[in-house]
């Protein structure tokens, strides 16, 4: 049965404009695309002003006038829009900056860069022990992850006795980055059709009542 | 002999029929569970009773739905189980995104499940900061977070009480597309377990991590893993319907292929002779 649900159909008829740019593009499409930049805008609007509603709940109750201090710098961003108090807003984005690189930085040499070469060593050390099969998994995991890296870090051109076989080592890790790419193409594409299948699912079972 | 050639509108229109025909006839592909989906769903099964269990990470809601199939099966799974859900949103979407993930499960009292919204679930407001206010957040919940995100004083959920800090917490999921700050946080620096129900780009590009963080780390991939744990579930939805698209989607594509070659290799003969 199809649906009574207005906002279903609302769903529905944007969701058919939406895909008509498939034939071409038109006025139905045009109409998809700006309700939804409106929506999108709207909603980030309404969300700061809920946003500043729920940060800062503990300072409109007095219990914590500290936060008095991230509201100021909040209010100080917003003089960038005025070239001669645009100075103002430099101090809150320098201390934004300046906290969030230093959390990320420490993250990223502990897990990205350290956690993986532990991992590589850790690997490594168990590619000759227990079942062969995952020893063979390892040993391509190990051997993949060493020379895409080389490739990374050898972008010059090797002039010396052993540049022949260095150099079969660079090209084997291009080619290890090529098969990544490969890899994480073909799950983009999956990712798509999966959202093309949720949409049309919508619509065949949500809108028109099958399945 | 000339070859036809296939205009854009009509290579659509056949992509559009094969994805309406498992959507009317579904095909019933059954998805083989790999290790890990099969991991997740026994750290899920085994979470001790009256566990907390953060579900969050920063996402867009458009490309969280393919996580969506597994997360919905997990939140159903953990209502027959005595365990606290509490939703982080990183991102703005998240938070629409979690509310439609339990309004989907049906695990709500409203719709005749067993939860009941303050006592076995609460959905946080939009944490801006992103990594700083997740680092923030693990440190000291009551600090960071006051209200949840209809604006109601955390102090008048009692599921709250006993979530002050990363130490109160048992595992973590994601379910969104950054699940990777996730990772690199919650487990990387707080020692956290995190389970991913990671979308099918961000699984290729940061499955390592499972051998960074071994046991502490697991992730399925995309719709199909959606699917295995829908399986594991005893449940058909959205990855389910996935995975009949994808089959035809894949049978597609293939055709199209070898089309596009005899095309090119036709021509090339062509224009030798």
């Amino acid at each position: 049965m199809i649906s009574p649900d207005p906002w279903v159909w609302l769903s529905a008829i944007l969701t058919i404009c939406s895909f008509s740019l498939l034939y071409g593009d038109n006025k139905f499409f045009r109409f998809a695309e700006h309700t939804f930049t409106a929506v999108v805008i709207g909603h980030n609007v309404v969300m700061g002003v809920f946003t500043l509603r729920d940060r800062f709940y503990l300072l409109y109750t007095g219990q914590k006038l500290l936060l008095i201090l991230p509201l100021i710098l909040g209010i100080m961003v917003i003089f960038m829009i005025w070239r001669k108090y645009a100075w103002l807003a430099a101090i809150p984005m320098a201390i934004m900056i300046g906290v969030s690189q230093g959390i990320i930085v420490r993250a990223l040499v502990s897990t990205d860069v350290m956690g993986n070469v532990k991992a590589v060593i850790s690997e490594g050390a168990s590619i000759f022990v227990g079942n062969p099969a995952d020893g063979v998994g390892t040993l391509i995991r190990v051997a993949f992850t060493i020379t895409a890296v080389f490739y990374f870090l050898f972008t010059f051109a090797f002039k010396s006795t052993t540049s022949r076989p260095l150099e079969y080592f660079r090209t084997f890790g291009k080619y290890v980055l090529l098969i990544f790419i490969g890899i994480y193409v073909g799950n983009q594409s999956m990712q798509n059709s999966m959202l093309a299948t949720s949409a049309i699912n919508r619509l065949v079972r949500n809108w028109l009542g099958f399945g | 002999m000339k070859l036809p050639e296939l205009q854009a509108r009509q290579v659509w229109t056949i992509v559009l029929i094969g994805y309406l025909i498992p959507a009317f006839i579904p095909l019933g592909m059954s998805p083989v569970i790999s290790s890990g989906t099969q991991n997740i769903y026994d750290t899920i099964q085994s979470l001790p009773p009256n566990s907390i269990v953060m579900c969050g990470g920063g996402g867009v809601f458009a490309f969280d739905l393919e996580s969506s199939a597994g997360l919905i099966a997990a939140l159903k799974q953990m209502s027959k189980l005595n365990v606290k859900v509490v939703f982080y949103p990183m991102w703005i979407e998240t938070m629409q995104f979690s509310k439609y993930c339990v309004d989907s499960a049906r695990v709500d009292e409203k719709y005749g499940g067993p939860w009941k919204y303050g006592r076995d679930y609460v959905i946080l407001p939009y944490i801006p900061g992103n990594e700083v206010g997740l680092v923030s957040f693990l440190n000291d919940v009551k600090k960071t977070v006051s209200t949840d995100y209809a604006g109601t004083p955390l102090t008048q959920l009692s599921i709250m009480d006993g979530l002050n800090s990363y130490k109160d917490i048992t595992v973590w999921i994601c379910a969104q597309w950054d699940g990777v700050t996730i990772l690199r946080y919650v487990t990387g620096e707080y020692g956290i377990k995190v389970l991913w129900f990671a979308q099918s780009s961000a699984y290729s590009a940061f499955g390592p991590y499972m051998q960074v963080y071994p046991g502490k780390i697991y992730i399925t991939n995309g719709a199909l893993g959606g699917a295995q744990y829908e399986k594991l579930n005893d449940m058909k939805g959205l990855g389910h319907a996935a995975l009949d698209s994808n089959v035809v989607f894949t049978l597609l594509f293939i055709g199209f292929l070898v089309l596009g070659n005899i095309t090119m290799l036709y021509g090339d003969k062509k224009v030798k002779t």
